[in-house]
């Protein structure tokens, strides 16, 4: 029924985004000619500090055909398509885009001195989602390796963090399915989502490890239990398809708007927000049996997704229990 | 005209065949399940519960169900035994280790009543890898050549470069299509 009116509303929504595309132009120059402000700096200045303002600038600069400016925004996708170092930030993409953007629309910071910094920002947190994006790709397609000896710390500091009273007795030993992990050997665990989902994993259980451990004991339970490290995995792919289409792009803009540069330990955290909401989540339905987690997991991602869309999104790590 | 006989002719108007993927954990189900539904396979992640698929084929409306391999999941299989035409066990042919565990778990599935009509179809999966048994090799091991209960084959395919997948799952089709549905 609701997709029938998503694709009945689809067309509609296209024509008029036809229209107002077409009529664009026309609109903008009327603004410009009346408010003496160019659509950038109403953005700037009229638009909520946030995800709203991030939102509406980003498109702006997307759908502008200034050649300057197609230019810039090609650049800016181009270097946040690497990773660079976060010192090279400010030269290499905040300043830059400043300053074409103030060359091109011919702002004079001197009777706009809040215009610079404020645009600053939403470029900040834009491109450093971009970056971010890339990064967590970048550790996404590293597969876990048994020969490479820091993805073996890793995954023994994952044990240690997780099971600090017990020694692992063998590196293959039938104890990891303990901690939720399908077999005798984590290794095979990774796939798809490489040494990302390790990364998560391990960042859990360090930064919060009572929590991680209360959890733990919630996952061992022998009737509403569910494989741990396994149902981490998926929501690490949960994380990275929120974070790849976009509609994760609330949250972290209104985290940039106070955190400044976005960074990987943004995304761990925003991890460890989902997988500690997935096992209250988990805990309430209580379903029958792990078969049912595809089913849990979808609505579960629905009702993330759904708190996405509002504008003033921003998950927190709501804790009542660390270490209990 | 008996019951069965009208059972049989609704099938043969619908022809849909029902295909249970099954396997031990890392065997390759839901990348082969993917990489036969043109999916990118490149972001799996174990698959907990199972996935299913409904796909036109040759004519013919596959359901695949892909259910998850690992132990503890195992015991769930059998939810999933009602009415398969077609078994699929997807072998990680690269995994020495764990052919006895594979193999313990394939015996127990054809002494399953309710899997006594399907056709079965072995995969000796991973053929990229070094070191990947062939076909004839996995035969052996699994002692395939005893099995008298059900039709068989057995096919060295690699669901990452999608090698062989298909020429297999023809074979599939072909085997349940002679069986169910009977030539008019």
């Amino acid at each position: 029924m609701k997709n029938q009116y998503h694709q009945d509303m689809l067309p509609l929504s296209n024509y008029l985004n036809t229209i107002y595309l077409f009529f664009r132009p026309l609109i903008k120059w009327f603004l410009h000619r009346f408010t003496n402000l160019c659509e950038l700096q109403r953005l700037v200045y009229g638009a909520p500090d946030g995800y709203r303002r991030y939102k509406l600038v980003e498109r702006s600069l997307y759908l502008s055909k200034r050649p300057q400016i197609k230019n810039l925004v090609y650049c800016l996708n181009e270097i946040t398509s690497h990773c660079i170092p976060e010192s090279l930030i400010d030269a290499e993409i905040t300043t830059r885009a400043i300053d074409t953007i103030l060359n091109v629309k011919k702002i004079k910071p001197k009777y706009h001195p809040g215009f610079s910094d404020a645009f600053g920002r939403c470029i900040d947190g834009i491109y450093t989602y971009k970056m971010l994006e890339s990064y967590v790709e970048k550790l996404r397609l590293q597969q876990y390796s048994s020969e490479n000896f820091e993805h073996e710390q890793k995954l023994l500091l994952l044990w240690n963090n997780l099971m600090p009273n017990i020694p692992l007795e063998n590196r293959i030993t039938k104890q990891w399915q303990q901690i939720g992990f399908q077999g005798d050997d984590p290794s095979t665990d990774f796939r798809g989502m490489g040494i990302l989902a390790l990364d998560n994993l391990l960042f859990f259980s360090s930064e919060y490890s009572g929590t991680a451990r209360h959890i733990l004991s919630h996952s061992q339970h022998p009737k509403y239990g569910y494989t741990l490290a396994v149902v981490g995995i998926n929501i690490t792919h949960m994380a990275w398809r929120l974070l790849k289409s976009g509609q994760a792009k609330s949250h972290f803009y209104n985290l940039s708007r106070t955190h400044g540069y976005l960074n990987i330990e943004h995304f761990h955290q925003f991890y460890c927000y989902l997988l500690y909401e997935f096992d209250s989540f988990w805990i309430k339905l209580k379903p029958n049996n792990l078969m049912e987690f595809n089913n849990v997991q979808e609505r579960f991602e629905k009702s993330i997704v759904k708190s996405t869309e509002k504008e003033n999104c921003l998950f927190k790590m709501n804790l009542s229990v660390e270490n209990v | 005209m008996g019951f069965l006989t009208v059972l049989k002719k609704m099938r043969q108007k619908e022809k849909e065949m029902r295909i249970l993927l099954l396997g031990l954990d890392n065997a390759g189900k839901t990348t082969i399940l993917k990489r036969f539904n043109g999916e990118p396979i490149d972001t799996i992640s174990p698959t907990l519960g199972f996935n299913i698929k409904t796909l036109e084929h040759r004519g013919y409306t596959l359901n695949l169900w892909d259910v998850g391999g690992q132990k503890s999941l195992r015991s769930y299989w059998r939810n999933y035994f009602e009415s398969t035409d077609g078994l699929v066990w997807v072998v990680d042919a690269a995994d020495r280790m764990r052919l006895d565990a594979c193999k313990e778990e394939l015996n127990i599935l054809l002494q399953e009543e309710r899997l006594a009509g399907a056709t079965l179809l072995v995969l000796a999966n991973k053929q990229d890898l070094p070191g990947a048994l062939s076909a004839q090799e996995i035969k052996d091991v699994l002692e395939l050549d005893k099995i008298t209960t059900h039709h068989w084959s057995v096919v060295g395919v690699s669901a990452v470069t999608g090698d062989k997948l298909l020429n297999a799952i023809d074979w599939l089709i072909g085997d349940i299509a002679k069986r169910i549905f009977t030539l008019d």
